[in-house]
Formats: C-alpha cells, structure tokens, sequence
C-alpha cells in the first residue's frame, strides 16, 4: 500500500488488542500500544511490528511519551469501562486522535449516545453487545451457521452447510441463480480451503456456502432446499454474565423464552431483577445432572456463555449429545481454530473478532479518500476472506460503468448492489451509480475504498 | 529452530556483502589496480550464491529469540569468511587465517591488523577493509531489516541480537522504520566527517577512507602512523567525531524530532561524555612533561582518551611510551567502551552504570536489609530482568577475557601483552600495550592466538550471547530436531 499508515495508540494489551495489533500492523500502521503491565508490553513487542509503552494510559506523561501529539487514532481497551472513558477523555485534550472506547456495562451503554458526544469520542464499542446481537440473528434462523448484516439491515449473507443429499448436491452455482431469483453464493468452504466460486463451480454435500440476498429471498431459497427457516421457541443460556444479559435481553423481546443458569446467587437476583420474564436458576452449569433437571433435553437452542471457553465447548458438545437444540458457542480467548473447526460446535461466535471487525472498518473509513465510503466489514471464514459493504460517492472510478467493462481482481466477487434500498444481485449489465452501496466479497486483505477491487 | 529462515537470512547476508564488495571494485577501477578483478569476481560469486540460496523464500518467517541469536552468529561468521576471501585471494595478505583476522577485525570494527606496511597495500584492498568497518558498526542485518520488508514482529529479535547495549529499544514502531532512521543518521554522520576532511585538504580517497573508519568505530588507518601524521585539523576533526560515533543514537533521534530536552537528559550520554573529560584532564596532567606546548598535550590526550573510548583505535602517538598511569587509564577505557546503541565496542558506559548502582543498592542493603529499592535511569526503574541481564553478562565478559586471556599465554609473551592484546580485541579496540601497541601489530601471533583473537572479537562485537549460544549443546540437538520436521514437509508440499 503506498499511503501512509495511520499512528495508532491502544491502550490495554489484551485479547482485543492481540487481535487487532497484528492485523493493524499488516494493513501498514504504526502501532503503539500502552499497558502498565511491562511483561505483556514485552510479548507484544516481541511478536508484532508495534512499539510498545509501559504506563498508566490515562496520564499524560505515558501518553506523550507515546507520542499522543501526533496519534491519529486512539483506542482504549483495558479491563475498566471507567478507565477506557478516562483514557479517551485525557487523549482528547492532547492531540486530535479520533478516540475509540470499549464499554461494556449495560448501564453505561444506555447512555451510549449520550457519552459519545459528551466525550467527543469516535466510536464506542461493545464486543458483548454486538457477539449477542449476532447470537440473535442465529437462534432467529438456527439452520444459518453464521449471519451478517448488510445495508441497514436491507440485506444479509448468511452461512450454511450443505447436508448429505440435499438439493444442492452436485450442483453448479449458474444453475442455482436460474432457479431461485435473487440469491448469490459467494463464498465455498470444502476441506478446509476457501473458494471465491465462479458460475460451473459444483457444490457438494459437507461445503460450507455464504449466501447474500434479502431476508425475503434467501427465505424462500431456504424454503426451496428444504431447509428450516423457523426461529426457537425457548433458549437456555449457560452462565449469567454480561453478554447473558444483552441476549437475554433481546431474545426475551422477541418473545422467546430464556431459562439462565447461574452460580452466583447474589447475581441470579440481580439478573432476576433486571429481567423479570426469564427464568433464573442458580445452579452450576457444568453439573450434568443440573443441566438435565433443568430440562436441556428437550430444549431448542443452547447458548453457553460461560467465562471459560473449555467449558462452554464442552457444554455444546454435552447439549449435542443429548438434545437437538441448536447451540451457539461463544469464545473468547482461545486460538485453536483447527481443533475448534474439527468438533463440529455448530455455530460459533469470537466476540473479540466482532470488536476487530469494527475497529477495521472505522481504521479504513478513515484511511479511505472520499470517492467512497466503507460501510460495513466482516470477515469470514476465520478471517481468511472478507465482505465489505461500500457507499459509492460522487467522483468514484467505478460510477456507470456496465460491470463486465470493470476489469476486477481475482477472487473479488461483487454481493449485492443497494440501490435506493432495492437490492440487486448483479449481472454483468447492470452499473453502479453515484449513492449505491455495494457488497464485495474477497480474499484480499485490507481494502479501503471500492476502487481497491479494480486491477 | 526455523532452520529455513535462518538459510534465508544467511543467504542474503551474502548477497548484501557482494554488492558492498562492489565498493571497493570502482575504487579499483578509478586507480586501475588489478586487484580489482579479483574483488568482482568474489563479489559477483557471493552475490549469486547468496541469491540461489534465498531464492525460496521460507513459509514461515517467524524468528524466536534462539534463530535470532543464531542466525546473527552464523552471518557475523559468514561475512567473516567471505570479507576474508578477496584478501587472501589477491595475495596481499598471504595467509588464510591473516586474512581471516583482517576482516573479522574489519566486520567488528576492532581495527587490530596483522599487516606490518598498510601502505603497501593496494588501494582496492584499503577501502575494502574501510568499507568492512562502515557496515560492521551499525550491523549487516540492521541493513537488511532497513531493506527487506518484514512481517510480523518477530524480526525484532535480529536486531536485539546485533544491537549493542544492555537493552534495544524500536525509535518508532516499525522496526523497518527504525533501521532506516539508524542508518540515516549513521550515513548522514560519516559523510559530514568526509566532508569535513575534504576541507581540510585530504584527498578524496583518504577522507572517505577515515571516515568510515571512525563511523564503525573501527580503526584500520590507510597510514603506517595512523594518523600521527595528520595535521591539527585532521586530528580535532577526527577526535570529535570519534566521541559523535560513540554517543547513543537515541540521542541523535531526540535531536532530529526536537526534543532536546529529552536528549540532554540521558545520563549515559552525559557520563559517558564527562568519562572522556574527565580521563583527559587526568592524562593530560600526567603527561605534560614529555611536550613542550599545551596545545599538543590536551590534542594528544583528549584525541587518545577519544579513540580509545569509542573503541576505535586510531592513534597519533605511540601511548605505549606513556607512563603507567596514562596507560592504566587508557586500558580502564578500553574496557569502559562507548555508549550502548553506538557502534562502540566494550563492556558500556549503560551497564556500568547499572553496575555502580547495584554496588550501591547492596551497600544500602547492607545498612537497611528491609530496605527495598529500585534501580533508576533516566527517571525510569530498571526491571529485575535487565539488572540480572547486566549482571550475567559482567560474568560471561570476565570468564570469556580470563579464558582467552590464558588461551594467549600459551604464547609465553609478557603479561602486559598478553593482557592487554585480548582487551583490546574483545571490547573491539585494536591497538593495546606493549607488543601490540600502536607502534606495532598482531602479525607476530601463533595461528591459535589469532584464532582465539578473531573469536574475542566477534563475542566482544554481539555482546558475547550470540556467539556463546553456539556451543551449547542443546542448540545443535535443537537444529537436529527440527532439520527433520522443517526439511521434509517444504519438499513434500512443492
């Protein structure tokens, strides 16, 4: 990339960091990262391009010596939703870094907006906000191992796996478009490997396919391959943390039922208190007999979200044992997506990719020149590709042009075209036009602006 | 052990070392030496050898803390060797071993010589031992991190690995970044000295040749006198940039981004500077009676004081008729050395003077054993990790010097040389006392002496670590583990 990175200061070495560290520092910026902790600062300068700064990030003197003055971008991820605040508000005052904050109380998000401007800050992230949003979205449609959200909401791109005789099997993707309007497979996993498919390509039983279309369509596409498309009825969430609240939450709005298994008593009250419609029982979730008594057998979604992610892999594993519900595995902190890939969890959900996601997204937006915008970054399929939504301004290259006259990069497939809310699964005639907003999805790492997928 | 990445390293070692060897070819080409061809032909070897084997890059790029060590050894040796060859093969320093030690001295900036008459060497072969200086200060591989790009931050551990001083820092967070930041100002430093000699009136030849010469810190003078013969100007000029060379260069950085503040407060570059005027005064006091003018005391003092502390080794006068006060200074300095992140050699003015303070914070001990204390500098406690690191490596220095320092007696010289020929090749000096004083060189030696001698100034160059990592057992178990498991699986996946 021949422009200029962008000076970045994060402040808080830990899982989020470690995960963004790396991939800022590959898209080509200067990383700093601050923690008052000098043995992770350590591993952090041992094993990433980055410099590293030993201090408390909410003083001045640390933060200078970080070189604040001259930050572009600042972002604070420590434990303490309070100490992330502070830091954003002092780095404020000293440099004109666009500051990101992590907060993760619900009681502060409530007054999300509300901090937003009073602090002057960027962006503010809620990793178990978003993770449990995306747990939703799956217990809505549990046959979709995976579902993401494009153009306000107007289109998505959901994942499945092609079970042992289905439709699907032995068939090309051409003859997939002819049979059902409006849906685009852009993206194959078989075997581990990765395929931005073409129209001969044939699928298989055991592929994993991304599916773009509107909720109408790939409903009916679903409905065509005799799939499922109905959401749970009940859900059992295992461990009563924040995030169990956030999903409970929304799930309890939708009318689903929740039962919460908690070992806490002090917060089971608290949890009762604050959603009186679930059912709370205090308890240890990784008593067998308890989860059994508690009815898992015959339960239709199993949600663990413990704090341990050894734990909550082996819950899943149990729920699949002795039940059909649908599980979703939340994972934190562990890295071991081979093994992970091989057990066959079902859906899986890394909230700290999730928070990785939008701090790209922001980092690019910013990095990006006006002639388009990035709306929306995913990255798919452990990272190894990625769907990006942009708005296409006044004054892009690829404005009325028929597409077949763009000369793309290999392994860019183009999703969906949002025009004016319709959405268009393109073909080689259509055109984008000035205030579209287009799905692409690729291998490439590191686009920043639509004009990136032109050769 | 990533055994491919170490190959790859090596690989382009060779490659960066035939297209400096090029330096010394148009040398020969504007003096129309014949030698010359044979500087080509070695260069032209060295860069395809080196090109064939980085040819495949390795999948894995990943360096840990043991293949940055290593690999930093074996290219230290290989450029050795390969410095060695064009030496040996124009004839002019007839023996293999001489030549061996010529460019090991050259690469480690040490400038101990086994030539007896520097000036009947070819132009050719003076600017290649000049040239062996120049990217012996700053370090091969500092270079190839400034070129290559790097992924992942594991390259970091090259550096550390190279680097001189108790603890490596990145300037900025890219780490290719820094390298070209540090050789920016190393260039930039060596061409204002050139500069400058050039206005003193000495030819172009001879202001490139000394100025890179004092930039590694090195020492190899193009004279039989060394710069005994150079005019007042010459001297002054050389001596202060001598003392530039050897000043951390953080310090240089804090200046460029206009923090003086910061700069003028680094306490090594402040004692470091108050060593050489304090040693000066001292020597010059003890010295006055063998000169009649004051002018010629202090420039000769303070120009030794200068060469001997940076680890240079230049020398206007013969020191060694000093009496022995002068002269037992002059070896305290040797050992001293210059400020870490220089391209000084010797122990550091930075783990001296985390070494004082330990002293005191034992004595403080002493009076209140409850009593707990950090160790400070510049304003910043020192970890227990780096005041160990600091501690361990007075003992492998002192071990490795008293190991070598009987190694040489095996000779039968006296003690003085003997003492100080191994001082003045560990801490990468050149000159010493004595027999190897500056009137004469280390050509007299046994092949063992010199052996142990070229070892010394490698172990003294990477801080001993890197050289003494390999001849732990361990590591060759280590490299015979993973020679299977890592040269199987590229073959079977191609």
């Amino acid at each position: 990339m021949s422009k200029r990175g962008l000076r970045i200061i994060i402040v808080g070495a830990g899982k989020i960091a470690r995960t963004i560290v790396s991939q800022l520092v590959d898209e080509g910026h200067d990383v700093t990262v601050v923690d008052i902790n000098p043995v992770v600062i350590d591993e952090f300068t041992q094993s990433c391009d980055c410099m590293g700064v030993v201090g408390n990030g909410a003083t001045y003197a640390t933060l200078k010596e970080a070189g604040i003055a001259t930050a572009d971008m600042f972002i604070a991820v420590t434990q303490s939703d309070e100490l992330n605040l502070l830091c954003c508000t002092i780095a404020k005052q000293f440099g004109d870094a666009a500051t990101i904050a992590r907060v993760r109380n619900p009681e502060y998000n409530r007054e999300v907006g509300y901090l937003r401007d009073k602090l002057g800050l960027a962006l503010i992230i809620n990793p178990e906000l978003e993770a449990t949003k995306e747990i939703a979205r799956i217990l809505f449609l549990p046959t979709a191992l995976e579902i993401n959200s494009f153009a306000h909401g107007h289109a998505e791109m959901i994942k499945l796996k092609i079970p042992e005789g289905n439709l699907l099997d032995g068939k090309a993707i051409a003859y997939v478009g002819q049979k059902s309007e409006g849906v685009l497979i852009c993206a194959v996993e078989r075997n581990g490997q990765l395929v931005i498919p073409h129209g001969d390509f044939v699928l298989k039983s055991g592929d994993v396919i991304s599916i773009a279309a509107t909720r109408k369509n790939y409903l009916s596409f679903l409905k065509l391959i005799g799939f499922n498309t109905k959401g749970v009825r009940d859900t059992m969430i295992a461990g009563g943390g924040i995030a169990s609240y956030y999903l409970a939450d929304q799930l309890l709005k939708s009318g689903i039922a929740v039962k919460i298994i908690e070992r806490d008593p002090v917060r089971c009250n608290e949890l009762s208190d604050l959603l009186p419609k679930a059912t709370i029982i205090n308890g240890d979730a990784a008593d067998k007999e308890l989860l059994l008594e508690a009815g898992i057998h015959h339960a239709q979604s199993f949600v663990p979200l413990t704090g341990i992610d050894e734990e909550n892999i082996v819950l899943t594993l149990f729920a699949k044992e002795v039940s059909s519900a649908k599980a979703v595995t939340k994972i934190t902190k562990i890295n071991f997506s081979e093994v992970i890939n091989k057990l066959d969890l079902g859906s899986v959900i890394y909230p700290k990719l999730i928070t990785a996601e939008t701090i790209l997204r922001y980092v690019r937006a910013k990095k990006a020149t006006i002639g388009s915008n990035l709306e929306t970054l995913y990255q798919i399929f452990d990272a190894r590709a990625e769907a990006l939504e942009f708005s296409v301004n006044k004054g892009s290259a690829i404005i009325n042009i028929p597409l077949k006259d763009l000369k793309f990069k290999k392994d860019v497939l183009i999703g969906f075209i949002n025009h004016k809310d319709t959405i268009i699964i393109p073909s080689g005639n259509d055109i984008i036009q000035e205030g579209d907003s287009v799905m692409v999805v690729t291998t490439h790492h590191g686009f920043t602006e639509i004009e990136d997928i032109l050769l | 052990m990533n055994i491919s990445m170490i190959r790859y390293i090596l690989g382009k070692v060779a490659l960066v070392i035939g297209v400096i060897m090029l330096i010394p070819c148009i040398c020969a080409m504007c003096y129309q030496e014949k030698e010359g061809i044979t500087y080509v032909i070695v260069a032209s070897s060295l860069m395809l050898a080196g090109f064939l084997i980085a040819l495949v890059k390795p999948a894995n790029t990943t360096i840990y803390l043991k293949e940055g060590l290593v690999s930093t050894s074996m290219s230290w040796i290989l450029m050795s060797i390969c410095g060695a060859l064009p030496m040996f093969l124009t004839g002019e320093i007839p023996g293999f071993i001489d030549a061996l030690f010529e460019s090991a001295s050259g690469f480690t900036t040490t400038g101990a010589s086994v030539v007896n008459n520097v000036e009947g060497l070819s132009h050719t072969t003076l600017m290649w031992r000049s040239t062996t200086h120049l990217i012996g200060g700053m370090g091969v591989l500092v270079f190839l991190l400034a070129l290559l790009p790097t992924k992942g931050g594991s390259q970091v551990n090259l550096m550390k690995a190279e680097s001189p001083g108790p603890v490596v820092g990145k300037l900025v967070p890219k780490l290719r970044q820094t390298a070209k930041i540090l050789y920016f100002i190393y260039l930039g430093l060596t061409a204002l000295e050139a500069i400058f000699l050039l206005l003193g009136g000495y030819s172009l030849f001879e202001a490139v040749n000394t100025a890179f010469a004092t930039a590694g810190t090195g020492g190899f003078g193009i004279r039989n006198d060394s710069l005994a013969s150079y005019s007042l100007y010459g001297k002054w000029v050389v001596a202060i940039f001598m003392i530039l060379f050897g000043v951390n260069f953080n310090f240089y950085y804090f200046l460029i981004m206009r923090q003086f503040r910061k700069s003028f407060e680094m306490g090594e570059v402040r004692t470091y500077l108050l060593i050489i005027l304090a040693s000066t005064a001292v020597i010059a006091v003890n010295i006055c009676h063998m000169y009649s003018s004051l002018g010629m005391t202090i420039t000769d003092s303070f120009f030794q004081v200068a060469s001997i502390i940076t680890t240079t080794g230049f020398s206007t006068t013969n020191f060694d008729c000093w009496p022995t006060l002068s002269r037992l200074i002059l070896l305290g300095l040797m050992f001293c050395g210059a400020c870490a992140g220089s391209t000084g050699g010797g122990i550091k003015v930075s783990r001296l003077m985390i070494g004082s303070k330990t002293l005191g914070k034992q004595f403080s001990l002493l009076l209140h054993p409850k009593n707990i204390k950090k160790i400070q500098s510049d304003g910043k406690a020192i970890d227990h990790d780096t005041v160990r690191s600091v501690n361990t490596f007075f003992v492998a220095f002192m071990t490795v010097y008293i190991l070598s320092v009987l190694a040489v007696a095996i000779e039968g010289r006296d003690i003085v040389t003997t003492i100080s020929s191994v001082a003045a090749t560990i801490n990468n000096i050149g000159p010493g006392l004595s027999e190897v004083g500056p009137a004469f060189n280390f050509s007299g030696f046994t092949i063992l002496s010199k052996l142990v001698f070229i070892f010394d100034m490698l172990a003294g160059r990477l801080e001993l670590f890197p050289i003494l990592i390999l001849f732990h057992p361990m590591l060759y178990r280590n490299i015979a583990a993973s020679a299977k498991t890592d040269y199987i699986d590229p073959i079977k996946s191609r």
